[in-house]
């Protein structure tokens, strides 16, 4: 890669999107504890979605659920 | 009542030293999907694959447009490697005119669809698209799809709200899974709390115990199909009197 084309590089990522998601990825994941959730990447529907088994009608897994809210506490 | 024989101490009373919230069960989906990422990241893989996440946030939700987190999803698999040659052309023609404009979505997708078929497989991890504003939602769901069309290949993971699911199904076939506390994860979480207990001799063997096994169950109990389940009211919990 020459000088040029080096010194771009950061330009064009920021001409592509202001966000960057990796500060919150670091975050969250210092924070999980390990082995939590882990019951997830066992159940088919991953384990189908991670492999392609699916095909193209397994290609997009949802997970939903109702986020605790700060408000709500467990004293 | 839940009591100790012989402390004196209830379950309760010792658990108000804490500030139990659910959201810091780490049984919340943004701890999901930054499960899956590392499990997608750590996985051996005989071929190349390519992983790209985004977190939506309410806080910052002027900026989370669908050509922002488009652009996100693609400066991640650019910056794997070289910048390829269509994204520096896009780029310095974008330069050129009118002093650096940014591309459009229709464009940003394209230029996506580019950079994704350079790779083998590519997974995209979106966490509580429920945060997004609903106008970029949209635009954003209609992008996914419009790659996913272009590029069968791809895995899409995406959480949120159960009340997303009715835009999501507008777009996708899915695949969907409830994110619900198992006593499992409660019970590690607890067991991380209380070995950080800063109180140690305000704690016996038997009283740990009675907590691991109470709190789970109750948790558990309470977060069985519910959504708006104020455990501070919960009589077991709350009631200080024995």
């Amino acid at each position: 890669m020459n000088k040029v084309t080096a010194d771009e590089n950061p330009e064009i990522m920021q001409w592509l999107s202001p966000l960057d998601p990796r500060g919150r990825h670091q975050d969250v994941r210092t924070d999980r504890l390990d082995g939590v959730g882990n019951w997830l990447l066992e159940t088919n529907e991953f384990r189908e979605w991670r492999s392609n088994e699916g095909g193209a009608d397994k290609a997009v897994l949802f997970c939903y659920g109702n986020p605790g809210v700060g408000k709500t506490y467990l004293r | 009542m839940l009591r100790e024989s012989g402390s004196g101490e209830d379950v309760s009373k010792v658990s108000s030293r804490f500030i139990w919230r659910r959201q810091e069960l780490s049984l919340t989906a943004r701890n999901i999907s930054s499960l899956v990422i590392d499990d997608l990241c750590d996985e051996p893989c005989e071929e190349e694959i390519a992983i790209a996440m985004f977190y939506c946030d309410f806080r910052d939700q002027q900026k989370q447009t669908a050509i922002n987190i488009i652009g996100t999803i693609l400066k991640q698999l650019v910056v794997r490697g070289e910048v390829p040659e269509h994204v520096r052309a896009a780029f310095r023609k974008a330069k050129n005119e009118v002093g650096g404009r940014r591309l459009r979505l229709p464009d940003m997708i394209r230029v996506l669809k580019q950079a994704i078929a350079i790779f083998p497989q590519v997974f995209i991890c979106i966490d509580a698209l429920d945060e997004c504003l609903p106008k970029h939602l949209l635009e954003l769901l209609a992008s996914l799809k419009g790659i996913l069309e272009e590029s069968p290949r791809t895995r899409i993971f995406v959480t949120g709200r159960p009340q997303v699911e009715v835009e999501i199904a507008r777009h996708f076939t899915t695949s969907a899974v409830p994110i619900s506390p198992k006593t499992h994860d409660i019970k590690r979480y607890l067991e991380n709390k209380l070995e950080k207990d800063t109180e140690h001799y305000a704690m016996s063997a038997g009283l740990r115990a009675e907590i691991l096994r109470i709190i789970p169950e109750r948790v558990s109990e309470m977060c069985v199909g519910e959504s708006k389940i104020h455990l501070m009211h919960d009589p077991i919990l709350t009631n200080r009197g024995g």
